[in-house]
């Protein structure tokens, strides 16, 4: 542990400072503060434990979840009802808990299935977890005698605890979580979180599992609940339907929302500060609270959306003048391993009878082709041609309607775009496609995920991507940005960075879509360097859409003309690009084309 | 067997009636207005304002409505409108709505459950059944309701504007169609259906702060698995609320409670457009 915390970055030993104090807050606070506002807090430090983990999933992955109290009620019935029914002893007390954690991610797990389906609507999962609560509320209220029904259970033999141990556990175990989750949040794996948020798509496209991800922070936050809840009812000795309910679940989000969502210390705060205030006004002024309450929150969401906890922590810093931390910055350098070159034997790419259609309307019939290691393949072809729903459905197992795609012989059948990837596809899209609120450095990191699995707890000082990602980086001045929020880079650099980002993946069989557009003059040589160097050196396979004749014809190996959604040519440089059927069909002149066709 | 057929047409139509404001919101501005549940209270409790001050019970409809417009203009211009760009935030900023109107109910009426005077009362004999005359009225009032919004939407220019809106809102406002006043105008109109909901159900139970919330999670649903058309929208609560009837009856209420936001759920993951045809 020492050595750990020596090694540590002075990021993390601020935290863990700033944790060791607010441990000893929590020691001392049940000596200095009146018996009942520690009887309160108890209570809200375990619904602040609820909080962060609502925060994490809405406030980082962008999950917005009503269902949350279903959890916590899961965990408090378990104790509730294990006490109830079975009497207290320490035996019983360890298999509620078990169990109620089991049932609670199972539940969780459950929902992810649901809700992270492929083809399922991202508004999905908060419809899950708005339903989930109010099954569970109901089941709850069906149970007669065995639940309590509406009025619940109290009065059960309880753990035999004092008031202080009861503060120190819940204060305890709300730092250390609130502290994991800040080393986790900021570690190279928890970028992850913000990337899903801000582009999931990207995300499948760089090999990264994000329904198993998102399921997996799902069960994480809903064993935390449920161990909450479970705290509350042995320390409550109450347990009634409203804490599993879908009004104690939307709670959670205002509170998080109010406080600061995607802060950690925002939602901890704000969960804490209202539960604790509505303790003391319930007696005098309930209602009017809830109003306030009611309408900060509309407020705080439409004038102030990242909360109270930024705008204090920005008048803070104007205060002290001290500059906003600086993200550090990695270092680059070479990958190792990654200058190999594939197999030049085979076939790396083959299509058969690929073909696609939405409704009646078909834009892929027939396409059968084979692509060889070390080509450079360019796909032309006017507008509505069917180039970039060629390039969809060689990269995503569901896209085509009929035929075989097959990547270094592996048949892709209905595979996700995750699972392509790990065949050695590759895929940049036609418009940069990138995570703008994250840094350059990060967005390359993340695509290194596949390869190097990224530190839970830590930020690695460097960064190794391979030679031809480097090359691209350096060419169109990206290292300079490494530290730069990708949404203040140009439409070019965007470019670029895509491009780098897929080439970080070492890609076998890599599939452009318009590498260059928006790029300048200079750089687009340069890029077409790089990739024929990769063609010819490394031996992949490049699938380029392109319609500037003038590049195709300098960097293609071999141009296919595709018209109609049918392979019309495939031939040499020499032989497509100045025959006089591309001519014709850029010209657009119908009849032409069928004839030669034919 | 007679007396289930009548629940499921009458049960459709009161779930039709809560809805339709609801669609036409989330239709035109692609979110849900989780103060529909909070519209629907005031309406209830226009409907019990008209019961205390001994008026024609008729009266608290227009009343209800006209409650319902004016608070939904102004809800639209100070809450909706800064939010068009941010879906999941309108429906948390409008969930909020919904609790201070509640509250503010609360605060004014105070907690307790309350009844109201109902226009019409007793029986009529239907299909061999005494069945309940007010039940049977809704029924009229939903072919009314649905019969008059297709009229707008068909027949009027702001209908065409509303449809043009819905179908492609950039493209609408590029052939210069005024898409901020349709939002305006449909919010507005969405709130004055949802106040007028509430008076037309109250007289079949009671009114109390929270009435609305069960209302809305079902309404939400039945939205989501509509999409964006009346049509598939009529046709889902026949089925939906058919089902729950049906539940409700052979089986159990509580589990009758559940099959709306159940079935709506598991039809969604299957069906991701749910009713609608596409």
């Amino acid at each position: 542990m020492n050595r750990v915390l020596l090694s540590a970055s002075p990021q993390l030993r601020k935290i863990l400072g700033l944790a060791l104090l607010a441990l000893l807050a929590v020691g001392v606070a049940p000596f200095l503060l009146d018996i009942y506002t520690v009887n309160i807090l108890v209570r809200s430090l375990l619904y602040a434990c609820v909080a962060l983990t609502v925060d994490i999933l809405w406030g980082y992955t962008g999950i917005l979840t009503f269902g949350q109290s279903a959890f916590f009620g899961i965990g408090a019935y378990a104790c509730g009802l294990a006490f109830s029914h079975l009497g207290l002893s320490p035996t019983v007390a360890i298999l509620a808990f078990v169990g109620g954690l089991a049932v609670a991610a199972a539940t969780a797990a459950l929902v992810g299935w649901l809700a992270f389906g492929y083809g399922v609507s991202p508004i999905y999962v908060s419809v899950v977890t708005l339903v989930l609560p109010i099954v569970v509320t109901q089941i709850l209220f069906s149970g007669g005698t065995f639940t309590g029904s509406s009025s619940g259970l109290s009065g059960f033999d309880t753990v035999d605890l004092d008031l202080e141990t009861w503060f120190w556990i819940a204060g305890g175990a709300l730092v250390i979580l609130t502290t994991a989750a800040w080393i986790f949040v900021r570690s190279d794996a928890g970028r992850l979180l913000v990337a899903i948020r801000e582009n999931e798509q990207r995300c499948e496209y760089l090999g990264i599992n994000t329904s198993l991800l998102k399921t997996m922070i799902l069960v994480a936050a809903a064993l935390v609940a449920a161990a909450a809840g479970y705290a509350y009812a042995a320390y409550t000795d109450v347990i009634a339907p409203e804490l599993a309910g879908f009004v104690f679940g939307t709670e959670l989000v205002i509170w998080v929302a109010l406080g600061g969502r995607g802060t950690l210390i925002g939602p901890v705060v704000g969960a804490i500060v209202i539960d604790l205030v509505s303790a003391y006004l319930s007696g005098s002024l309930p209602f009017v609270w809830k109003l306030v309450i009611g309408l900060a929150f509309v407020l705080v969401i439409v004038v102030l959306p990242q909360g109270f906890v930024p705008l204090l922590r920005k008048g803070w810093r104007r205060l002290s003048r001290s500059a906003p931390p600086a993200e550090p910055i990695s270092a680059l350098r070479p990958a190792p391993g990654a200058s190999r070159r594939h197999s030049t034997a085979g076939t790396s790419l083959a299509l058969q009878h690929v073909s696609r259609h939405y409704g009646s309307l078909k834009v892929l019939a027939g396409i059968d082709l084979s692509v060889r290691p070390g080509e450079l393949l360019s796909l032309v072809g006017p507008n509505g041609a069917g180039k970039t729903t060629l390039i969809r459905c060689i990269a995503d197992g569901h896209e085509r309607s009929g035929g075989r795609v097959l990547v270094q012989g592996n048949d892709i059948g209905r595979r996700s775009p995750q699972r392509c990837v790990a065949f050695g596809i590759g895929r940049k899209f036609q418009t940069a496609n990138v995570f703008e609120t994250l840094t350059v450095a990060e967005c390359l990191r993340l695509a290194r995920h596949r390869l190097e699995r990224p530190s839970w707890w830590a930020r690695g000082s460097t960064l190794s991507v391979p030679e031809a990602a480097l090359n691209v980086i350096s060419a169109t001045g990206l290292d300079r940005e490494l530290g730069a929020a990708v949404t203040h880079l140009s439409h070019g650099m965007k470019q670029a960075l895509e491009l780098a980002m897929v080439l970080a993946l070492e890609p076998s069989v890599l599939l452009l879509d318009e590498p260059t557009a928006g790029l300048t003059k200079p750089e687009r040589a340069l890029i077409g360097g790089i990739l024929t160097t990769l063609a010819r050196e490394h031996a992949l396979s490049i699938l380029l859409v392109e319609h500037d004749l003038d590049f195709v014809r300098e960097i293609s190996s071999r141009v296919v003309v595709l018209h109609q959604g049918r392979i019309v040519l495939d031939g040499t440089v020499a032989e497509v690009v100045d025959s006089a059927l591309v001519r014709t069909i850029y010209a657009g002149e119908e009849h032409a084309v069928t004839g030669a066709a034919r | 067997m007679s007396a289930q057929l009548l629940d499921i047409i009458s049960s459709a139509a009161i779930f039709y009636i809560v809805a339709a404001g609801l669609l036409i919101v989330f239709g035109v501005m692609k979110i849900i207005n989780f103060a529909h549940g909070g519209f629907l209270t005031i309406g209830g409790y226009a409907a019990l304002v008209t019961t205390e001050l001994g008026l024609n019970p008729w009266l608290a409809l227009p009343l209800a409505a006209l409650t319902g417009l004016v608070i939904g203009a102004l809800v639209e211009h100070f809450v909706v409108r800064p939010l068009y760009a941010r879906p999941l935030d309108a429906i948390l900023a409008t969930w909020g709505l919904g609790i201070v109107i509640g509250q503010l109910i609360t605060i004014a009426f105070g907690r307790e459950v309350q009844f109201v005077q109902s226009p019409v009362k007793g029986t009529t004999s239907l299909l061999g059944e005494d069945y309940s005359l007010y039940r049977l009225l809704l029924v009229i009032g939903a072919l009314v309701l649905a019969a008059g919004l297709a009229a707008i939407l068909q027949g009027t220019r702001l209908g065409l504007m509303t449809r043009a809106v819905i179908m492609n809102e950039s493209l609408a406002r590029g052939l210069g169609i005024n898409s901020g006043l349709v939002r305006f105008a449909s919010f507005s109109v969405g709130s004055a259906l949802a106040s007028l909901a509430g008076a037309l159900i109250t007289p079949l139970s009671s009114v109390d702060p929270n009435m609305g919330v069960p209302w809305l999670v079902n309404a939400f649903m039945l939205v989501l698995v509509s999409g964006t058309s009346l049509v598939s929208l009529a046709i889902a609560t026949v089925v939906l609320g058919g089902a729950q009837v049906l539940i409700s009856a052979f089986w159990s209420p509580i589990l009758g409670s559940l099959t709306i936001v159940v079935l709506a759920a598991v039809i969604l993951r299957i069906r991701p457009q749910g009713f609608a045809r596409e």
